[in-house]
């Protein structure tokens, strides 16, 4: 993966100030860095990830500007060069006479000039800022020769500490150095880099938030899963299918992708380096053998495995547990009378059964345009990459009232002797609208089956109307993870899903719990209430008092993590003084469970008081 | 045994036999344990979880659909400990005794009867789960360092993964849930220990994710290896027992471990980077990152070179030290090196706890209440109370002390046999404490105390300040003048 620069991709070009240029690297075009200037793509493609480059300009009898690979050793010169000079000042500690003094040696002589004598004047640098100016209009070089002059015109070098003349040395080296850094484009990347800019519409989603989100929603590839139905036959339990619901522009869904291994297109994860069309075709073929497939007599359960990455692996549908199954809602035998002949191969979206993302959105679209630099655009998918099948997307409307939503209708459906002699735009059109048809019915029916196994939750709206409507749909064990920026929306959340509320609910629900809860060792019947259950009586009560029903999920927690940055270099070791402040950014993690029907008595000792057992009473799913 | 996939990564439907399955007691407080209904136990019902919350047989969880609520089981725990104890008593003939039995006992296993009291919920192993249940061999990496550290080093699905210092196992774990695309051949279990890239490649060439994990502490090393293969992970991981700083990290498989990540968790990284190059480092680099150990050049030069990195990607590194010494050292070495991209950071993370907060004078004797007046017009309403029961007492004390002058007087004017009306006195000063009490009890039960109160949160008592610094960098590919020319040619000027 990334191993070096291919073309028609981004690539992230870190600039001496920290600040990150996103392009789209097309051969033979030019790449504009502002006031460091302009260099053909073609001086990087091919070339690898993670060197910093110099421009060379072309004054400098150039036919044009060059790029010039910046060693490591040069890069590390100023750290490196220091180290050892440092050491001696290292050994002598007792000198540590407080601020405002040299520190001296036992022998008298300063061996570490501090800012005593420190003028605060900026006229003590000689070169005005036109002479700066016309130095770089002269544009020698890399920039350095501008720093070597700057800093020799400096009235007072020899008066600085080296800890004071390494931040100016860096300080100039960030505003005159014509050097930048080629990075792949990465999730990682793209977080820091929005977050520069427009924080808000990732929800301020910080890397290490969404290292911890993937790691609490078990996030993994699961593309040679077994697709394995639950009792009913109809609705598949697991095999790598998480439900997302996202607001971060796509960021999440990209954090999650790229664990699965479903992020990147094909072609830039292969070792060959030149096999790209050769591994194209062999998709477009199986493509073909799918939508063959699908025309034909077989169950879509079969057909949708094969992918990209799947195909590989035939384990996956050899397991599956229940054999094709004719009353797959998926399955509707009026879909079934499609011509034989296609005029191109038609590789189903949203297709595949394992490992996948359900995206839910609150619009007809899902925003998803981070995507689109990994490739990925939503609007006009490309049949290569690998979110074209594993991607789905769904809206809430279509979710919870499928009836309403006309998408999920089935248009008219035609004979075969009626398409052919249809137009052939006709033809097209009404082919165009069956796929689409298709495929939202079988998302809609598949994500209503539920069985997922994990829901991923960075969102603006409430987070337990959310979480209502789709813990049901995750299996049991599976995980439950909300991203909220600020701690109350998640605080209230917890509080809803609280051991107390349970309790309550579990009361409300099953009859007051049995008095006299001290003697649970006695021979009390577990389900003696389980007769006078689901008589609910008042609705809009128990919407107030339990918006989610709060069995349903095991150990709820709220954490939060961040990551601290240190400059690390010889005797200036410390934390960074200053970082991003802003939303903290919070997660809610919890298990879904399957509680048992009826009242089930807890045991065990409550704390440090005496034996006192609260009466814990799961219920029903 | 038919093929089947670790839990970590497709647990199935249902926890079946075997597989590891951990029981949820507590939110921290989980139970691992290979699912054996029909192995070899003391107790009737075959193996048993005994945890504080009930006991739960082995056979009650095979077959429970992952997530179930487990009701626990009446298991006669007292006469196996009893036979326990004669077991050491008369060590011999009673040993054998108690074998018998056992044996007897396994032929058929009891159908466990349900108690009355107790349950746990059954869930699928993760990395996380994992990591609280594990047994410690030594510090464990949490959740919040392993995650950051997954994902800095982009750890995807079919990297390869060196991971040193392997511990207690559970950023092994981890590891592997990132690393997994597929099990290596995967049609062809029988053969699970085979490495990836000497498995016949199917179709494409496949590159199946693997971890490649050090360990020199011997014991922990085959403890590891033992857990990797419960939790059937082991044709995913290979562990190697070795010192990585002296032997550094080569597999005798030519082509591994090709590594395009690396994490150290090591007391001394910088000794190990040395053999973590893409050519063979320079005397004075050796010098530089190791100052302290005479280099041993001449062993490496009689070998040929052989990098155990992936020539093909920039390879990511982190490591792991707690001391800021550690840390110093190992960037020092980096540079010296040539890694790029070194960047130190340290995770704080806090785990916070959410719960009401009542206060009012309605809350006395109510459990977790604070019985404090929750506004100013309670406290004035309690100020008032108080004073108006003062007055009453006073005038009580003052009715009282009359009486008992009147009766002093008495007794000097020689009457006798006036009776004490001390007992009828007490039930006018009432002491309200007894009987606010015994209100609040009353009303208790009317009372919604999970929505009352205001909703807090604040940070868990128990805090991990520091657990380690982490340092990343990145060794780009090697890029020659050969490679530029040639990219030049490619590409065009």
């Amino acid at each position: 993966m990334h191993s070096y620069i291919r073309p028609n991709t981004h690539i992230a070009l870190r600039l001496p100030s920290g600040l990150f240029k996103i392009v789209e690297i097309t051969p033979n075009t030019s790449i504009n860095l502002g006031k460091f200037g302009a260099f053909n793509s073609n001086l990087l493609l091919g070339r690898p990830y993670y060197l910093t480059y110099e421009l060379l300009d072309k004054e400098d009898g150039r036919a044009k500007t060059t790029l010039r690979v910046v060693p490591a050793s040069e890069l590390h010169a100023e750290a490196l060069g220091s180290e050892h000079a440092p050491a001696a000042e290292a050994t002598d500690e007792s000198a540590d006479s407080g601020a405002g003094y040299d520190i001296v040696g036992e022998d008298g002589e300063v061996i570490m000039r501090n800012n005593r004598l420190t003028v605060d004047d900026a006229s003590r640098q000689k070169l005005s800022m036109e002479e700066i100016e016309e130095l770089k209009k002269a544009g020698t070089g890399s920039g350095k020769d501008i720093i070597a002059k700057i800093m020799e015109s400096h009235n007072a070098l020899g008066e600085k500490t080296s800890f004071s003349l390494a931040k100016y040395t860096l300080r100039k080296s960030r505003k005159y150095l014509k050097r930048f850094t080629a990075l792949p484009m990465d999730v990682g990347v793209l977080t820091e880099y929005v977050l520069e800019r427009e924080a808000y519409k990732i929800m301020e989603l910080r890397e290490d938030l969404l290292g911890l989100i993937c790691s609490w929603a078990n996030i993994h590839c699961a593309a040679t899963s077994r697709v394995q139905m639950a009792e009913d036959g109809v609705s598949q339990i697991g095999g790598g299918r998480w439900l997302v619901v996202d607001d971060t522009g796509g960021l999440v869904t990209a954090a999650l992708a790229e664990r699965m291994g479903i992020l990147y297109p094909e072609e830039s994860d292969a070792e060959s380096e030149e096999d790209g069309e050769t591994q194209f075709a062999a998709l477009e073929e199986v493509g073909r053998a799918l939508s063959q497939q699908q025309n034909g007599t077989t169950d879509p359960s079969e057909t949708a495995v094969p992918t990209g990455t799947d195909t590989d692996m035939p384990e996956a549908d050899a397991d599956t547990t229940v054999p094709p199954n004719p009353s797959k809602p998926n399955d509707d035998s009026s879909s079934r009378p499609q011509p034989r002949k296609q005029p191109r191969p038609h590789v189903p979206q949203m297709s595949a059964q394992t490992n996948t993302l359900t995206v839910l959105h609150p619009n007809n679209q899902p925003n998803l345009s981070y995507l689109k630099y990994f490739g990925y655009d939503y609007g006009a998918p490309a049949i290569s990459h690998p979110l074209y099948k594993h991607l789905k997307s769904i809206s809430w409307l279509s979710l919870l009232h499928p009836e309403d939503d006309p998408q999920y209708d089935e248009p008219e459906s035609f004979s075969e002797e009626a398409l052919t002699t249809m137009k052939s735009s006709k033809r097209g059109t009404y082919y165009r609208k069956r796929r689409r048809w298709e495929r939202v019915k079988t998302v809609v029916d598949e994500t209503r089956a539920g069985g997922f196994d994990g829901l991923v939750v960075a969102t603006a709206m409430d987070p337990k109307t959310v979480l209502k409507e789709l813990v049901p749909l995750v299996r049991g064990g599976g995980k439950i993870v909300v991203y909220s920026p600020n701690a109350e929306p998640l605080v209230e959340l917890c509080d809803y899903y609280s051991k107390e509320r349970r309790a309550a609910y579990i009361a409300h629900e099953f009859g007051p719990a049995p008095q006299t809860p001290n003697q649970q060792n006695g021979m009390k019947h577990k389900f003696e209430d389980d007769a006078e259950t689901n008589d609910s009586t008042t609705e809009v009560d128990e919407d107030d008092d339990f918006p989610v029903n709060p069995t349903l999920l095991l150990a709820p927690s709220l954490q939060t993590a961040r990551a601290r940055q240190w400059q690390v270099l010889p005797q200036r070791t410390h934390p960074m003084m200053t970082s991003r402040g802003g939303a903290e950014g919070y997660l809610f993690t919890a298990t879904r469970v399957l509680p048992i029907e009826g009242r089930v008595e807890a045991r065990g000792h409550h704390g440090k008081k005496k034996r006192k057992v609260d009466a814990e009473v799961p219920v029903q799913a | 045994m038919a093929f089947s996939p670790s839990p970590f990564l497709d647990p199935g439907t249902h926890a079946s036999a075997n597989n590891l399955g951990i029981l949820q007691l507590r939110r921290d407080q989980l139970i691992p344990a290979v699912l054996l209904p029909h192995a070899e136990s003391d107790y009737a019902e075959g193996k048993v979880e005994n945890t504080r919350f009930g006991s739960f047989p082995h056979s009650t969880l095979v077959g429970q659909p992952w997530g179930t609520q487990v009701l626990a089981s009446v298991v006669d725990t007292g006469s196996r400990g009893k036979s326990k104890k004669r077991k050491r008593d008369g060590k011999d003939e009673d040993g054998e005794a108690g074998k018998s039995d056992v044996k007897e006992a396994r032929k058929d296993i009891v159908k466990a009867a349900t108690a009355s009291s107790g349950f746990a919920h059954l869930v699928p192993p993760t990395p996380e789960t994992w990591t609280l249940s594990l047994p410690h061999r030594t510090q464990v990496v949490y959740t919040p360092d392993y995650s950051y550290i997954l994902q800095r080093l982009r750890v995807r699905p079919g990297d390869h993964i060196i991971e040193a210092g392997a511990g207690s196992g559970s950023f092994t774990h981890a590891a592997v849930r990132a690393v997994y695309n597929g099990y290596p051949g995967q049609s062809d279990p029988s053969n699970p220990t085979e490495d990836a890239d000497t498995a016949p490649k199917k179709r494409k060439r496949k590159r199946n994710g693997g971890v490649y994990s050090f360990e020199y502490h011997e014991p922990r090393a085959r403890q590891l290896q033992l857990e990797i293969s419960d939790h059937g992970l082991a044709p995913l991981v290979t562990i190697t027992h070795r010192d990585v700083y002296s032997d550094g990290f080569c597999l005798d498989n030519p082509s591994l471990p090709d590594a395009d990540a690396i994490f150290l968790d090591l007391p001394a990284p910088w000794q190990a980077l040395k053999h973590l190059t893409r050519s063979p480092p320079s005397s004075a680099a050796l010098k530089a990152t190791a100052p302290d150990i005479p280099t041993e050049t001449t062993a490496d030069a009689s070998k040929p070179f052989r990098s155990p990195l992936n020539p093909r990607t920039p390879t990511r590194i982190c490591t792991f030290s707690p001391c800021i010494e550690q840390v110093t050292r190992t960037v020092s070495a980096l540079r010296t090196l040539g890694w790029l991209e070194i960047d130190m950071v340290e995770i704080a993370a806090k785990r916070l706890e959410v719960r009401r907060e009542r206060v009012g004078l309605a809350e006395e004797g109510v459990r977790g209440g604070n019985s404090a007046p929750a506004n100013v017009q309670e406290a004035v309403q309690r100020l008032k109370d108080v004073e108006g029961r003062a007055a009453v007492f006073h005038s009580l004390q003052k009715e009282k002390q009359e009486e008992v002058m009147r009766r002093a007087e008495a007794r000097k004017r020689g009457e006798v046999g006036v009776g004490d009306e001390d007992g009828g006195k007490k039930e006018g000063v009432k002491t309200s404490r007894q009987d606010r009490l015994d209100k609040a009890k009353r009303e208790i039960e009317a009372r919604s105390l999970f929505k009352e109160g205001r909703l807090v949160h604040r940070t868990e008592p128990e805090l991990k300040t520091h657990t380690s610094y982490l340092v990343f960098a990145v060794l780009p590919r090697e890029w020659s003048g050969q490679d530029e020319e040639r990219a030049r040619r490619k590409w065009g000027k």
